[in-house]
C-alpha cells in the first residue's frame, strides 16, 4: 500500500470572493445524486420519494428543500431529477439508495459537477450578462430551475433565495466557469 | 481658438470648459457639445477629404446619419477611425485628427484625384487596371491599396474589454423621441416590464433640436421631465448611449451600448456591451432623418442639412455660419431660418422651390420663390451659392432640406419592404412588420408633434393589450402642429457640376445616370456598381435621392424603382463588441483532466483536443525533441509500465430494464449476452450505415451499462443515444445520464501494469489473471476504501487496464500510481505515445471511422449482427457498402524501411498513372514505431485483406512524395494478441 492516500481536490473547493455586495462562493461539500424514474413504476418512485425524503418530487423546472432544508430535490425531467445535500465523502449515491432502495436508478453525479453561489441584491447585474434565461423575481420564482448555457458552457441555474441563485457546471471546465462568473460580479462593479 | 461660432442657449454647461485638439490644434468646448458641435463653435469647417476625389469635406449633419465628418479618435492600440463626429461626446483632452489625405487637411496631394474623375466614375475599378495582367499583383493593387480605404488601424490588439447581456421586457420602446417617451411612459405607468433604449447621451430626440413647446413648457424640459418618472420607475429601465441596432427572430433585438466611449478612460470595465433583448413587444419609434438636395458642387463645407443646423444652434449653442442661405422644397426648411434669426444669426436668403408663399416671417431674409441653387463657390469652405438663373448670393452656410425619410430599417430587418407614400415622397414602413413590433411618429410618417405624441400612447396601448395588461390611462400634453406641406424636389438639373448623391462614397448624380445607361438599371445593380448607399454611412441621406434619379432615368415610379434590403445593423458595431469575451484565451472554455496539474508539474506539453487540454508528451531533461520522449514513452510502456490520464473519453450510464435491449440496438454488435463484470467493445453505426464511433461498454449490474466513446464523439453519441431513447423507443426503460467529467480514468498498461496496481488496490479485490481476465471488470476499492471501478481493457496491446477514481482523486491518483510504480520505472504517457502504440496494434480511430468507412471496410463486417437488428443495420447492407473488392483495412511498412510514410497518401499499383481512375484506397494513419525501428501505417485498400504481401506505391501529390510500401497485417505488435491475455 502507498504511504500518500488519495487527497480529494474538487476544482472550486473553498472560493469565496465578494465583488461590492455580490458575492460567488462555492458550497462546501455538495453532494449530488441524479434519479431516473423506471418507465411504468414512476408512482413507485414518487412513492419512496416522499417516503424517504419527506417531500413530493417537484414538477419539472422546480426544486424544492426537504429534510429542515439539509436537502434540495431538483426535477430536471419527465423521468430525472438530481438530490442535493451537503455530504463530504465519496459515498452519497448509498446514502440516497438506502432511502430509496430500487425504486429509482441512480449515479453519482457528485465530481461531474462544479458549484457556485452568485448573491447579493446586484446579484441579477452580473448574471444577467452571461444567463440568458429571464431571472426577474416574476419570472423566475425561488425554487425555479433551468438548463441553460452561459459563455458556452452548459449550466443548471437554481434560484435558491430572494437574491441568491445556485449555478451548477460541468466540472472539467471548472476553471472557464468561474473566470466567466467572476468576470461578471467585476464588470458591474 | 477661442469659440468664435458660439451663440446664447443651448444644453451645454458654460461654466466648465473642455480642452480638446483636432489635428494638433488646441481647441475648447464644454461638456454636452459633441466634437462637431464643438469644431463648429471654433470655426473648424473643413475636418476631412473625400474618399475618392479628395475634396474639402465639412460636417453636414447633427446626427448618425453623418457622411463626412469622420475623424481618428484615440491614441495608440486604442486609436478608432471613421468615428462619426457628430456622434462624439467631447471629452477633457480628447485628441482628434481627420482622415484620407497625404500630407496635411488643407493641403492633400491626393486632391489630384480630382482633376481625374472623369476617368474616376462609376465602376471604375471594373474598366481599368486590367492591362498588363502582370503589374496587377506588383503595381496596381498595392498603389490602390495603400490610397483606398478611409481611416486607418492601429494593428495592434485592442486593448478594450468588451461585454454582452441579456434582457427582458413586455415592451422595448426604441427610441426617445416624443412618441418614444409617450409609450414609454404609458406602458411604464401600467406596470409592464420596459426597455426605453435611445443612441443619444441625453434622451429626447428632435425635443433637444427644437424650439417646439409641448405641455406648457419648452420640449426639451417637457423631455427632462418625462426621463426623470422613467427613471424613477423599478419597472423601466433607461438605456442611453444604446443603438437598437437590429430586430431578430421571435422578438429579439440587438443593441449595442456605448460605456465609455464618452471618457477620457474606460477605468477597467468593458467600453461597449452588446445586449441580445428578448421582448414581448417593442414599439419603433426611431424618428426620421432629412435628406438634401442635389445640385452642381453641392458637397462644400458649409452645406449642411437644415434641421441640423437648427440642432447645433438650439441644443448645442453653435453657429455653422454667419450668413446663411436656405434651400428648401418644404414648410421645415423655414423652421430653420426663423430659429437662426431669433438667435441673431443673419438669414441672407431662403430658396424655396415651389411657387408658394412664405411660411413664416424670418427678418432680413428674401424670400426667392419657385427658385434652386445650381452651384456653389468657395473650395474650403462656402463662399456664395448660384441660383438656376445666375444670381449669386454670398453665404458661408446653405442650409439645405429636401424632406424627411421615416427610419424604417428595422422594420424590414425580417424581410419586410416599405411602402410609398406620395404625400411625403418618402417610404413608411410597410404592412409587413417583424412580429410584435408596431411603429409611431415620425418613422411611422407620423411627422408633426401632436401626431408623433398621440401614436406613441396608441402603440404601447395596443401592446400592452395584446399581452393582457391593462394600460394606465395617459394624458397626451398639447403640442403645435407644425406646418409640414412639402413637394418633390430632388436634384436640380440646371448647371454642369457635379452634384453629389453619396457623400461619403463620392457617389453624383452623373454616375446614377452612367450606371443606367450602361445597363445597371435595378436598383440592386445602380447601388453595386456605383457602391452608392455602401459606404459606413449605409447612404442615410443619398439612397432615396438616388432612386429618384434612377426613377427619372428609366421612366418609372419611385414605388416601381423600389429600395435595397435593409440589413442589421442599423449603425456600425465594432467587431469587438461582437467577439465580447471571446478573445485570446478565453476564446472557448477550455477543459482540464482531473491530473493536469501533476502533469503541468511533471513536464507534459499540453494539446487541444477539442475543448480539452490533454498531455501530449512528458519531455525529460537532455531530450532533443518530441521524438525523444514519445519513443521513449512507447518503449518504457511496452517493456514494464506506463499510465495515461484518458478521462476525456465520453462515458455514458446506462441504465433500466430495458437497457440491454436498447444498446442491442445502438450498437452494431450484440450485447445483450454480455455478462455482469465483463466489458465488450462495441462499434456504432450511423442509419445510413456508416461506421461513427466505437469504445466499450461494461456491464456493471443487470441493468446498469457503462459506455466509454470517443473523446471526440462523446457529444454526438449521447445525442444520438438519447434521440433513440425518447424518440424512437419510447417503450423502452432506458436512462442515459453522462459521467464523463465525474470519473478520473487511467490507463496503466505494460507487462508490470498488474503489479503495480496489486500496490494499490485493496486486498479483498483480486484482481489475478484467472480471476479478472482480459475483458473483466468490476466495482472495487483502492487505498483503504477509495471507491473506484476498474475495467481490464487495451488500447495499447500490452497487459492493460483503466483504473476509473472519483474525480476529485483524479490529481492524487497520478501521483500515487507513480509512487506505486516507481520500482518498475513507471513512465506517464501522453495522446503521442497512446496514438503511436495503437497504430501499432491496429486499432481504429478517428482517422480510420471519417464518415466514409463501413465495418465491413475496417474488417469487422461480421461484427454487424444478423441476429437482431440495429441502428445501420439494413442500409449497410447495401450492394455497393458489401462489394467483394471494396477497401479493407490494412497495415502498411516501407519497401526501404528508412523511409517515412505520409497519412492521406494514395495506394496507386506498380505500373499505373497516379490519378483518380487508378486509385486503390489511402493510407490514414502513420507513425515511426519505436518498437520496430521504422515508419508503419494503416490505410484502406481495395481487396486488402486478399493481397497481404503485395507492394504497391503511396502516393502524395501534396506532398510530392512517393514510396513503395508492403501491405502487411495492421496488427504489427502482438498479433495473437497473447500479452493482452497475460
Amino acid at each position: 500500500m502507498p504511504d500518500q492516500a488519495l487527497t480529494p481536490a474538487p476544482p472550486l473547493a473553498g472560493h469565496d470572493r465578494s465583488f461590492g455586495s455580490i458575492r460567488v462562493a462555492a458550497p462546501e461539500n455538495l453532494a449530488i445524486v441524479s434519479l431516473a424514474l423506471p418507465l411504468g413504476e414512476e408512482d413507485a418512485a414518487e412513492r419512496a420519494i416522499e417516503t424517504g425524503f419527506g417531500a413530493d418530487l417537484p414538477g419539472i423546472g422546480k426544486s424544492l428543500t426537504c429534510e429542515a432544508g439539509r436537502t434540495r430535490l431538483l426535477r430536471l425531467g419527465i423521468d430525472s431529477a438530481f438530490v442535493l445535500f451537503e455530504h463530504p465523502a465519496p459515498d452519497a449515491l448509498g446514502i440516497v439508495a438506502a432511502k430509496l432502495g430500487d425504486a429509482a436508478y441512480l449515479t453519482d453525479q457528485t465530481d461531474v459537477w462544479c458549484a457556485l453561489g452568485v448573491s447579493g441584491p446586484d446579484c441579477r447585474a452580473a448574471l444577467e450578462r452571461i444567463c440568458p434565461v429571464d431571472l426577474h423575481d416574476d419570472a423566475f420564482a425561488v425554487g425555479d430551475a433551468a438548463r441553460t448555457v452561459m459563455e458556452h458552457l452548459g449550466v443548471i441555474v437554481i434560484r435558491t433565495g430572494k437574491d441568491a441563485f445556485l449555478l451548477l457546471s460541468a466540472s472539467s471546465s471548472a476553471r472557464s466557469f468561474l473566470h466567466a462568473v467572476e468576470t461578471s460580479a467585476a464588470n458591474v462593479t | 481658438m477661442s469659440q468664435v461660432n458660439r451663440v446664447s442657449g443651448g444644453q451645454l454647461d458654460r461654466g466648465r470648459t473642455l480642452r480638446f485638439t483636432f489635428n494638433g490644434k488646441p481647441m475648447q468646448g464644454h461638456p454636452g457639445d459633441t466634437l462637431a458641435s464643438a469644431l463648429l463653435a471654433n470655426g473648424q469647417k473643413l475636418v476631412g477629404r473625400s474618399f475618392k476625389y479628395h475634396r474639402p469635406r465639412g460636417i453636414f449633419t447633427a446626427g448618425p446619419e453623418e457622411p463626412n465628418a469622420l475623424v481618428q479618435l484615440r491614441p495608440g492600440a486604442f486609436q478608432e477611425p471613421n468615428t462619426r463626429a457628430t456622434v462624439t461626446e467631447l471629452w477633457d483632452g480628447l485628441h482628434a485628427s481627420s482622415q484620407n489625405h497625404r500630407m496635411s487637411l488643407e493641403h492633400d496631394l491626393m486632391a489630384v484625384t480630382d482633376l481625374l474623375s472623369p476617368f474616376l466614375s462609376a465602376g471604375f475599378y471594373y474598366k481599368t487596371f486590367m492591362w498588363p495582367r502582370a503589374f496587377w499583383e506588383k503595381l496596381y493593387e498595392p498603389a490602390i491599396r495603400a490610397s483606398a480605404g478611409l481611416g486607418r488601424l492601429s494593428m495592434q490588439e485592442d486593448p478594450d474589454a468588451y461585454d454582452k447581456g441579456f434582457l427582458h421586457c413586455d415592451l422595448l420602446v426604441i427610441g426617445a423621441g416624443p412618441a418614444g417617451l409617450m409609450a414609454a411612459l404609458t406602458a411604464g405607468r401600467s406596470g409592464a416590464r420596459v426597455i426605453l433604449a435611445d443612441e443619444d447621451f441625453t434622451p429626447g430626440g428632435r425635443l433637444n433640436a427644437e424650439t417646439l413647446e409641448l405641455g406648457g413648457m419648452a420640449g426639451a424640459e417637457w423631455a427632462r421631465a418625462a426621463v426623470a418618472e422613467l427613471a424613477g420607475m423599478d419597472n423601466v429601465r433607461l438605456m442611453t448611449r444604446t443603438t437598437v441596432h437590429g430586430a431578430y427572430d421571435h422578438g429579439i433585438y440587438g443593441a449595442l451600448e456605448r460605456c465609455t466611449d464618452h471618457l477620457a478612460e474606460p477605468g477597467g470595465k468593458p467600453r461597449q456591451i452588446l445586449w441580445r433583448i428578448y421582448s414581448r413587444g417593442a414599439v419603433l419609434a426611431a424618428g426620421s432623418t432629412e435628406r438634401p438636395i442635389a445640385f452642381g458642387n453641392n458637397d462644400r463645407p458649409g452645406v449642411m442639412l437644415a434641421a441640423s443646423v437648427r440642432a447645433y444652434v438650439n441644443r448645442y449653442g453653435v453657429t455653422p455660419g454667419r450668413r446663411v442661405a436656405v434651400l428648401t422644397n418644404n414648410d421645415d426648411g423655414w423652421r430653420t431660418a426663423a430659429d437662426l434669426a431669433a438667435k441673431g444669426v443673419e438669414v441672407i436668403a431662403i430658396i424655396d422651390t415651389r411657387d408658394a408663399p412664405a411660411v413664416c416671417d424670418v427678418p432680413g431674409a428674401r424670400h426667392v420663390r419657385n427658385a434652386a441653387v445650381a452651384d456653389t463657390t468657395g473650395r474650403k469652405g462656402l463662399r456664395s451659392v448660384t441660383l438656376a438663373d445666375g444670381q449669386m448670393i454670398p453665404a458661408d452656410c446653405l442650409a439645405v432640406s429636401g424632406g424627411w425619410n421615416p427610419n424604417v430599417h428595422l422594420t424590414c430587418h425580417q424581410g419586410g419592404r416599405p411602402q410609398w407614400r406620395e404625400d411625403l415622397s418618402a417610404f413608411v414602413p410597410g404592412d409587413a412588420l417583424p412580429p410584435g413590433m408596431a411603429v409611431a411618429g415620425a418613422a411611422n410618417g407620423a411627422m408633426t408633434l401632436a401626431a408623433a405624441l398621440a401614436e406613441g400612447r396608441a402603440s404601447a396601448t395596443t401592446r400592452l393589450e395584446d399581452l393582457g395588461i391593462t394600460p394606465a390611462g395617459t394624458d397626451l400634453p398639447r403640442a403645435e402642429d407644425e406646418p409640414r406641406e412639402a413637394a418633390a424636389f430632388w436634384h436640380v438639373r440646371q448647371g454642369r457640376s457635379r452634384a453629389w448623391l453619396d457623400l461619403q462614397n463620392d457617389v453624383t448624380v452623373k454616375d446614377v445616370k452612367q450606371a443606367n445607361a450602361e445597363g445597371f438599371r435595378s436598383v440592386e445593380l445602380l447601388k453595386r456598381y456605383t457602391t452608392l448607399g455602401m459606404a459606413t454611412d449605409q447612404g442615410k441621406t443619398s439612397n432615396i435621392a438616388a432612386l429618384a434619379v434612377l426613377a427619372e432615368e428609366t421612366g418609372n415610379t419611385i414605388p416601381e424603382t423600389g429600395t435595397t434590403v435593409f440589413r442589421p445593423p442599423y449603425t456600425p458595431v465594432s467587431m469587438g463588441a461582437l467577439a465580447g469575451r471571446a478573445r485570446g484565451r478565453d476564446f472557448r472554455p477550455y477543459r482540464l483532466t482531473p491530473s493536469h496539474e501533476w502533469a503541468a508539474a511533471n513536464g507534459a506539453t499540453f494539446v487541444e483536443v477539442g475543448n480539452w487540454l490533454r498531455a501530449q508528451w512528458f519531455a525529460r531533461p537532455g531530450e532533443s525533441g518530441w521524438r525523444d520522449s514519445v519513443d521513449r514513452e512507447v518503449l518504457m510502456t511496452r517493456a514494464s509500465v506506463g499510465i495515461c490520464d484518458v478521462t476525456t473519453l465520453g462515458k455514458i450510464d446506462v441504465q433500466g430494464r430495458d437497457a440491454a435491449e436498447f444498446l442491442n440496438r445502438v450498437y452494431a454488435n450484440g450485447f445483450s449476452t454480455l455478462a455482469v463484470g465483463r466489458v465488450r467493445y462495441g462499434l456504432m453505426l450511423r442509419e445510413d450505415g456508416i461506421a461513427y464511433d466505437d469504445g466499450t461498454t461494461a456491464r456493471i449490474g443487470e441493468h446498469h451499462f457503462v459506455m466509454t466513446t470517443t473523446t471526440a464523439n462523446a457529444v454526438t453519441v449521447f445525442r444520438r443515444m438519447e434521440f433513440a431513447r425518447q424518440c424512437l423507443w419510447p417503450n423502452l426503460d432506458v436512462h442515459l445520464i453522462s459521467t464523463t467529467d465525474g470519473w478520473a480514468q487511467f490507463a496503466v498498461a505494460g507487462p508490470n501494469s498488474r503489479n503495480l496496481l496489486r500496490k494499490i488496490v485493496d486486498s479483498d479485490h483480486d484482481i489475478s489473471n484467472e480471476a479478472f481476465p482480459f475483458m473483466a471488470c468490476a466495482e472495487i476499492s483502492i487505498c483503504g476504501g477509495t471507491p473506484a471501478r476498474l475495467f481490464r481493457i487495451s488500447f495499447s496491446g500490452e497487459l492493460a487496464y483503466e483504473i476509473a477514481v472519483p474525480a476529485r482523486y483524479g490529481n492524487a491518483m497520478m501521483g500515487v500510481l507513480m509512487e506505486a510504480g516507481a520500482e518498475f520505472d513507471a513512465v506517464p504517457y501522453g495522446t503521442e505515445a497512446l496514438g503511436v502504440m495503437r497504430i501499432e496494434k491496429g486499432h481504429a480511430a478517428g482517422n480510420e471511422l471519417n464518415g466514409q468507412t463501413t465495418a465491413h471496410n475496417l474488417g469487422m463486417g461480421r461484427m454487424v449482427s444478423r441476429k437482431k437488428d440495429c441502428i445501420g443495420n439494413i442500409l449497410s447492407q447495401r450492394p455497393e457498402m458489401v462489394r467483394d473488392d471494396a477497401v479493407k483495412l490494412m497495415g502498411f511498412r516501407p519497401v526501404d524501411r528508412t523511409q517515412p510514410l505520409v497519412a492521406g497518401a494514395h495506394f496507386i499499383n506498380r505500373g499505373e498513372t497516379a490519378n483518380m481512375e487508378n486509385d486503390q484506397g489511402w493510407m490514414t494513419s502513420v507513425a515511426h514505431s519505436p518498437s520496430l525501428g521504422h515508419s508503419i501505417g494503416l490505410g484502406f485498400v481495395k481487396s486488402g485483406d486478399t493481397r497481404k504481401g503485395e507492394i504497391v506505391r503511396a502516393v502524395s501529390p501534396v506532398h510530392g512524395t512517393e514510396v513503395e510500401v508492403e501491405i502487411v497485417s495492421a496488427h504489427f505488435i502482438d498479433p495473437e494478441g497473447k500479452r493482452l491475455r497475460a
